[in-house]
Formats: structure tokens, sequence, C-alpha cells
């Protein structure tokens, strides 16, 4: 369903793609996310960037958390994958995440459902800072499901996030 | 107590395979919890690469002091990667102080320690990093040389990190092997556990299959054994309800099993008038009482078919314990073609009884007809006999009788097998001299004996033992025919008569007779059958002396009659000896004088009434009495000869028995019953009809005995001799009473006096008696005090001669007149005078002077 769903977005994304360019906005902080690759909606040379503000524009999601990098539960904020896919048009399979200090990992585009993960700007109401993991960290709902609680979904919940690239 | 054992057993054994099953279970489940524990440790918590975490820490540290180094090379410096290096290292450190993938890292001393130096370099250096870029710029050297000092601390929190997760690894997979072998064990235990109650189960269910097969296969056996039984079997419950009917029910009864199956007992076959009783016979065993037809063998009964038809059974019932309560077993079977047939066999055995009756009785009154007129025929021979007769004619003569009598002897052996036959040959045991019997059969057949060239000679192995009291006729009969046989069969040899008496513990003793022979023998296989009847021997001997081949078999059934037996043994060509046996009462010689035969020659004139309707007869016996010198008075029916009885006095009644008007007995019993003169005379029976409870019928009518038809000379003259004395005493023959006179009175007279002046004595004696008694029967008028006087008198007379009887017969009439002489009644004395007659003719026989051969007292008739 979901699928369909992309897939009916991606195949209107080709043809509707300019109309997508106009409304996504152009950043004006610091640029703390760039996606590109196989993606419809851009702001920047053939990629999408965003500042902060932009992010918390989008459709806010939370999640409510254990992880087994901290202590305790927190609560998480930010943008679910799947908005942000859906929002941008991206197509493709795969979703290359790259941290700051270049470490990657690829997340399948059909981990971005709905109760999915994030990509959390906020820990326990306050922005992250590099020191703590941030600014952007992708979440997965852990508690909710043991599905979340393996090696290769932690291995994709990748800290200190700044670039993503939708790829074949 | 079998039963309860295996029961509790069965209960072990599953209460144990419910354990073993439970514990199993358990464990298998414990396992499986431990195998899922170490998998999801496996899988979640140490979830993350952490090596690569810890490696990542040091590259990290590495990042940050190469950018401390170019910034202190290059101009301006470019803090901003400088900086975010140092946040990127910091977050490192933070994610190994605080996160939970390291809790356990973090008790270890070697990772603890360095970690906590390396915060404090991280803490030392943040001031800097986070300052202006002046100040850091500044602070760069102080930062580098820190940086520097710390990398022994990174590298030995990688290390210490490295090291406990390799350990952490290692006691993890071992922890996993061992759990997993543990589970590899308990689940090769609970294979082998369940392979074995495979086994067992296995072994139960074919156990199962093969009883529930034997149930089934015995069960079908049944059926087919109950469906084809002859017999109905019905089951049913306790309250008649039937639960099984098989087809032979069916057909007996007439209801289909369909229809009888479900309905009770009583509703379906048990007649209506026994239905109550069938009710309370089946509440009674319900109730726990008494069973009266359940395993009481065979019962009859009567049964009701469906179509109401009521008919006999024979059933049993027994009873079962079920699971459902007490069932009955019935086995029922229909009789009715027994019952009719043992009907029909009683009625043919009624039928075969009845027509062998009528046989005998055919041949009884044939024997009786066909005597009759050979009695008028043999009769007339003997008075022809006694005429002028030409030496031809007295041949001739001669054998008309021989050939009569043989004819007679025929008749009678046919008789006699027909009363034996039909159980009506009785015997008539009389005080008897055997030895005078077979003396007299030795003389009959001595005759033949010398002819044949042959002696014939008789006597008593032991002590001789004459009297007995048997029946001197069949046994005469019997010796007749074994010693005639024997005389007949032998040319010049012996026949030797030997007479034993063989005593015996308890009981009479055996008389036993051997006759034996030097005579032509008798073939083995012909002694067999030697008393059969109409056996006859194949030789010329037997041809020439003919016979019906009936002598021996009426013998052996005398023998049979007597008690006794008959057996032969005989060697052709050597000789015969026949045994005869039979048990015998011995007893005291009687009285001479009883059993001396008075010669006919020797006999004087009698009266005698002759009562004969058949003229023929009648006249034989008058001419055959009338020859000897009697005086013959002659009555054709009963009535005249009661009348006649009546006002004449008869030293001898002759009576047929079936006459017109009124029959010989009729006419005995009124003589007996009446006053008249021949009350007391003796009645002899004159027939034909010799069947042995007639004859004893004849006698209790009060006749003294019996003379068979055909009459014969010497037959009728003996009678006379031995009855026709007047008041011949009682006893003679067999009929025991007192004696009139006490003889011991008599014989002490003859002691005392002698013969001769005694028989004076009982001359004047009898003579004075017979006068009185006249005078008081013709005087009716004599006065009461002569009558006693007279009465007295003779009294004292007749107590001297010891006649008792006469003297208390007098006394009464003393008594009596006495009386009268005081009141005036003369109808005692009359009666007391009335009955002396009688006492005087049965006491004067006994007045004699000697025991034998004494001159008879001269009749008075």
């Amino acid at each position: 369903m979901f699928r369909t769903l992309i897939h009916t977005a991606a195949a209107l994304a080709l043809t509707a793609a300019p109309l997508w360019a106009e409304d996504l906005a152009t950043p004006k902080g610091t640029v703390i996310l760039t996606v590109s690759g196989q993606i419809a909606a851009t702001n920047a040379e053939g990629a999408a960037q965003f500042d902060l503000e932009m992010l918390e524009a989008m459709e806010a999601t939370t999640v409510e958390t254990s992880t087994i990098w901290t202590e305790g539960t927190h609560r998480f904020d930010g943008v679910a994958l799947a908005t942000l896919v859906d929002r941008l048009g991206i197509t493709g399979s795969t979703l290359r995440a790259l941290a700051i200090n270049d470490y990657a990992v690829d997340i399948p585009l059909t981990d971005a459902v709905e109760n999915g993960p994030i990509i959390a700007y906020k820990m326990d109401g306050a922005t992250m800072s590099v020191r703590d993991k941030g600014p952007l960290w992708i979440i997965y709902p852990y508690d909710s499901s043991a599905e979340y609680r393996s090696e290769v979904i932690y291995s994709r919940s990748i800290w200190q996030l700044d670039r993503i690239e939708a790829i074949e | 107590m079998v039963q309860l054992r295996s029961r509790t057993a069965r209960r072990a054994r599953l209460g144990l395979s419910v354990l073993l099953g439970t514990i199993g279970v358990v464990a298998i489940v414990l396992m499986a919890i431990n195998v899922a524990r170490d998998l999801r440790l496996l899988n979640s918590a140490s979830s993350d690469n952490v090596q690569w975490t810890l490696s990542q820490a040091e590259v990290e540290f590495l990042e940050y002091e190469l950018h401390l180094e170019r910034a202190l090379r290059d101009s301006p410096p470019d803090l901003t990667t400088l900086r975010r290096e140092f946040d990127i290292f910091y977050s490192r450190v933070n994610t190994l102080r605080y996160s939970s993938l390291y809790a356990t890292l973090r008790e270890s001393p070697a990772f603890l320690d360095p970690l906590g130096k390396v915060q404090f370099f991280l803490d030392a250096s943040v001031e800097a990093i986070d300052a202006d870029d002046a100040t850091l710029t500044q602070a760069l050297p102080d930062l580098l040389q820190q940086a520097r000092d710390s990398r022994g601390d990174v590298r030995m929190l990688s290390n210490a990190g490295l090291n406990f997760f390799a350990e952490d690894s290692d006691r993890r997979r071992n922890n996993v092997a061992v759990t997993l072998t543990q589970m590899a064990a308990g689940v090769t235990f609970l294979l082998l556990a369940l392979l074995g109650l495979t086994f067992y189960l296995s072994y139960l269910n074919s156990q199962n299959i093969r009883r529930r097969a034997e149930v089934v296969q015995a069960s079908a056996r049944m059926k087919i054994v109950m469906q084809t039984a002859l017999d109905a079997v019905i089951v049913s419950d306790q309250d008649g309800i039937i639960l099984d009917y098989n087809s032979a029910a069916e057909q007996i009864f007439g209801h289909p099993a369909s229809h009888a199956i479900g309905k009770t007992l009583g509703a379906l076959i048990v007649p209506d008038q026994y239905l109550a009783a069938h009710e309370a016979g089946m509440e009674r065993m319900r109730a726990g009482g008494e069973k009266r037809v359940v395993a009481k063998g065979r019962i009859k009964l009567e049964a009701k078919r469906a179509n109401g038809e009521i008919f006999p059974v024979e059933f049993a019932i027994q009873s079962a314990d079920t699971d459902a309560g007490e069932i009955f077993i019935a086995f029922l079977r229909d009789i009715s073609h027994r019952v009719r047939a043992e009907k029909d066999l009683l009625e043919a055995r009624d039928r075969a009884l009845a027509g062998e009756k009528s046989k005998t009785d055919f041949l009884a009154t044939m024997s009786h007809e066909i005597r009759t007129p050979l009695n008028g025929l043999l009769g007339n021979l003997s008075l022809l006999r006694e005429t002028r007769l030409s030496a031809r004619q007295a041949r001739y003569i001669k054998n008309m009788e021989t050939s009569g009598k043989l004819l007679m002897s025929h008749i009678s052996d046919v008789l006699d097998i027909t009363k034996y036959d039909a159980g009506k040959l009785r015997l008539r045991p009389v005080a008897m001299n055997i030895s005078a019997l077979i003396q007299d059969i030795v003389d009959n057949q001595s005759g033949a004996a010398s002819a044949n060239g042959t002696s014939l000679k008789w006597g008593w192995l032991g002590p001789a033992s004459d009297w007995l009291r048997s029946d001197p006729d069949r046994i005469q009969h019997i010796l007749m025919n074994v010693v005639g046989n024997a005389v007949k069969f032998t040319r010049d040899g012996s026949v030797s008569i030997e007479v034993e008496l063989i005593r015996r513990d308890g009981g009479n003793p055996d008389l036993q007779i051997s006759v034996r022979d030097t005579g032509i023998g008798i073939d083995a296989e012909f002694q067999a059958q030697i008393f059969d009847d109409f056996a006859t021997g194949n030789s010329a001997y037997d041809r020439e002396t003919g016979g019906t081949g009936l002598g021996l078999g009426i013998a052996q059934r005398f023998v049979k009659a007597l008690g006794g037996s008959i057996e032969v043994e005989s060697e052709k060509g050597i000789g015969s000896t026949f045994r005869i046996r039979f048990p015998v009462e011995p007893i005291a010689a009687p009285d001479a004088r009883h059993q001396a035969k008075i010669a006919p020659d020797h006999a004087e004139a009698r009266s005698v009434l002759l009562v004969e309707d058949n003229e023929i007869n009648r006249v034989v016996a008058r001419e055959m009495l009338a020859a000897a010198g009697h005086r013959v008075t002659e009555a054709p029916n009963g009535k005249l000869a009661v009348d006649l009885a009546q006002a004449q006095r008869f030293d001898l009644i002759l009576m047929d028995i079936s006459m017109p008007v009124m029959d010989g007995r009729s006419a005995t019993r009124a003589i007996r019953a009446g006053q008249g003169l021949s009350a007391q005379t003796p009645i002899i029976a004159v027939t034909a009809n010799a069947m042995a409870e007639e004859q004893q019928a004849f006698l209790s009518d009060g006749m003294n005995d019996i003379l068979t038809k055909p009459l014969t000379r010497e037959a009728l003259l003996a009678v006379i001799a031995n009855h026709g004395q007047p008041a011949d005493p009682p006893g003679a023959k067999g009929q025991p009473s007192p004696a009139p006179v006490a003889r011991h009175y008599i014989d002490e007279l003859r002691d005392s006096l002698g013969v001769a002046p005694l028989q004076g004595l009982l001359d004047r004696f009898i003579a004075e008696v017979d006068q009185t008694l006249t005078d008081l029967g013709t005087s009716p008028d004599m006065a009461p005090k002569d009558i006693a006087a007279r009465a007295h008198r003779i009294a004292g007379s007749a107590a001297t001669m010891g006649a008792v009887d006469l003297r208390a017969g007098l006394i009464a009439v003393e008594t009596a007149a006495k009386t009268a002489a005081k009141t005036g009644d003369k109808a005692a004395v009359q009666a007391a005078i009335a009955a002396l007659p009688a006492i005087w003719a049965a006491s004067r026989p006994y007045l004699r002077a000697e025991r034998r051969e004494a001159p008879r007292p001269r009749d008075k008739a």
C-alpha cells in the first residue's frame, strides 16, 4: 500500500517536479541537512538543503523510547523519514545516510514507514549539539517493536547526520 | 481382585506417563526460554558494532589531534573543523560513558580508569574549545600537548574494551554452547522418552486392536451361534425388556426381532394366565429376592405365539452381570411336537396294552370254551370204558383218551403261557411233601424209562426235608417236563434226580433239583434256545416224540414265578443236566391224618349236590360219582342249589361257576349266609377258568376247594375223599383256625385206655351228642330247665373228650336256658341251640381213637 503510494508519488514527481521546486523554500540559517540523488524537489544544485527552521516547519513526529546509547527513556522530536521521502518525492530504493565524520550507512527506502524512524532534531525538547550526537539523529522507535532492536537497525541509527543520498 | 490390581497398575502407569510428560515439557520450555534468552542476548544486547565504536573513538581522537597540529601550522587555522572534531570525539566518549552497551564494560577497572582520564582530558580541553577564536588559537599548543599526553589513555581505553568484548563474546558463545548442549541432551532424552512412549503406546494400541478384534470376533461368533441356534434365545434386562432375540425365536414366537426388541417379555410371550405370576417373579428378583427359575435347569411351561396360540415350551434361564445391570438369557425350546409325540406314544402304548389284554382274554375264553366240550368228550370216553367193550374198542378208546389228554395238556400249556405273560400267574403255596411229589413223578415216568432201557432213580443229597410250603402244581409241572424230556431223550442209559436243600444266610433256603441223564445231549447253539417258546430239536427222537416246544418255556416261566432259575449243562452225545433252583419254606410235618389220601376204593357213600348248567358235563359228573357209589342230587343253576342246600343236608356240593339265573359264587355266598342244613357243607368250585385271582375270590366267597375242568375221575374222587366228610376240619388246605377239639385229651385217653376202649367211649359220646342235638332241634317246647340240664351233662362229656368248641356252645345254651327260665326269653336259647350243629360238624371228625387208618365214624347222613 505504502509502496504503491510511493511509486505513485514518484511517477507524479517526475511530471510535476517544477511545481514542487518552487514549493521548497531556501534555507536561511545554517544548512544542517542536504538531500541529494534521486529526488523530485530541490532548492539547490540537484539537492534539497534544510536548515533547522525548515525541518521544524515540516510535519513533526514524536518518538518516546529508550536507546542503547543513552540512559533511560527520552522524547525525540523530528521529521519522520516517510514524511521527508514524501515531501521530496524521493525515488530509488536506498537512502545513504552520512554523518559529519563521514560515517555512512544505507537505509532501505522500505524503512520509511508510518510509525517508523524519524530524523530527530530535539531530544527531550532541546536541540542536540554535536557533542550530544546532534544536530540530527535517526531514531527508530526501539521500544515499540523487537524488530527495531536488532543490530542492523542499531547500525542504521546514525547520529551527527548531515547528508542523505537517494540512490538506486 | 485381579481386576482391581490391574486397574491400580494401569492408574500408576498413567500417572507416571503424565509426570514424565510434564517434566519433559517443563524441561523443554525452560531450555527454550534459555535458548531464547541467549539468542536475544546475541541479537540485541550485543547490538551495534561495539568494537567498531571503540576503535572509532581512537580514530576520532587522532582526527582531533591531526586537526590540532594542522591548526598550529595553518594561518589562519581552521577552528570550525577543529571544534567539530572535538565535539565528535566528545560525543563518542559520552556514548562510552552512558550507553547501556558499555555498562558491563564500565565495571572493569581496566576500562573505567582510562575512561576517567580521557574524560578528565576532555573536561580540561573543553573550556579552550568553547572560548572565542583568539583564545583558542592561543591555547592550541597546550591543547595539542594535552592531546598527546592522553593518547595512551585513549589507546588503553580502546584496547580494554576490545579485550573485554572478546572475552565477553567467548563467554557468551560458551553460554550458548552449554545451553544448546543442554537442550540437545534434553531434547535427545525427551526424544528417547517419546520414542519409548511411542513404542509403549504402539504396543498398547496393538494390544487394544487385538483385543478389540478378539472381542469383535467373539461377538460375531456369539451372534452366529445365537442366530443359528435351534432354540429361541432371548436376552432381557431386569425389567423384562427384550435386549436380544434370535431368528429361532422369530420362528417359534412369530414376532420379528425388530418388533420384539424393546418390548417386555410379559407382553410378548407370557400367556395371560401366567402374567401375574411372571410379573411377581420379576419384581421379586428386582428386589433381590429368590430366583425360582433362573439357573434351575430345565423348566416346562407354556408360552404364547404372535397369533395367540399357547404352546408348551421347555426353557432354561441364566443370569449375567453386565455394566448395564443384571441380564437374563433364556433358552426356549418349542416342545409342542415332543409333547404331542409323547401323547401319541402313550396312546399307542395304551392301545397295545388293551390289545394285549383282549388277546389274553380271548385266549382265556377260548381255553374255557375248548375245555368245556373236551371235558364232555373225555368224560363220556371214561364212562364208555366202564361199559362192556371188545378188546378192539377198548384200544380205540384208549387211543382217543390219549389224544384227548394230549390236546388238553396243549391247551393248558397255552393257557399257562398266556397267564404268565399277562402277569396273572399266581402261586398257591400250601404245605406239601416234595418227596412224595418226586416219587409220584418217578413212578409216573418209570414205565416209559424202562421201555427205553433206562434206569430212573432219585434221592436226597444231604438230609431230607420232605415238608415244604410251596406250590406243588407248578413244581410238578416243571419236573414232569424236565424228567419227561430226560426219559424221552435217553436210550439204554440212566436218569437220576438229586434233590438238595441249600441253606442261605437269612431268608428261606433254596431247593435245588438236578435232573441228570446220559441221553443224546443238546447242541451248544441250541442250549441257548431250549427255554424259548416253540423250541424243538431237530432230532429223530423229537419227531418221534413230538411236542409243542412249549414245555421248557413253561417250566422256565414257572421257575421264575417261584422266584428261582433253571439252567442246563449238556454235551452232545454224553448227556444233559438240568438244574432247577427256587426258594422254599421248610415246615414241620403236619398231622399225618390230614395228608392221608383216602383211596377212592375205600371211600364211603356220600350225598353230593351237583350244581352244573351244562347237561353233558352234569351227566358225566353224575355218572362218575354214581359209579363210585355216591348219592347225587342235581341242580341246573345256583338258585335251585341254594334252595336244596337250605332244605337238605349234603356232605359235599360241587358248584359250577358260570350258570344262568344265579352263578356259583352268588349261590355259595347265599348258602354260607343262610342257616340252612347245608350252610357248613364243603363247597368245591368246578371251573375251566383257572386264573389264580379268581380262584382266590372263590375261596373268599366261602368255597373250600377248586376242581379244574375237565373233570377226571381221579380228581373228582380225590376231592370227595378230602372234603366229603361232614365238616372236614378247616385248615387242612391251608386255612388254619383253632382246632375245635384239643386232641391231646384223646391222646391221653388212648394212652391210658387203649385204642379199642377209647373207640367205644367215643362212639357212645357221638351217639349221645347226636341224640341230644336232635332232641333240642326238634323239640322247641322243651322246658328251659330241661334244656339247661341236658346241655350241662353233655358239656361235661365234651370237656372230657377235649371238644372245647362244643363244650362252649353247650354252656352258652345252658346259660341262655337258665336265663330263659327266669325271664321266659326263649329266642336266645333257640339261637344258641341253632349254633350247635355247625360246631358239632366241625368237631366230630376229630373224635377218632386212632390217628391213622382208623375206621371212619359212620356218617349219619
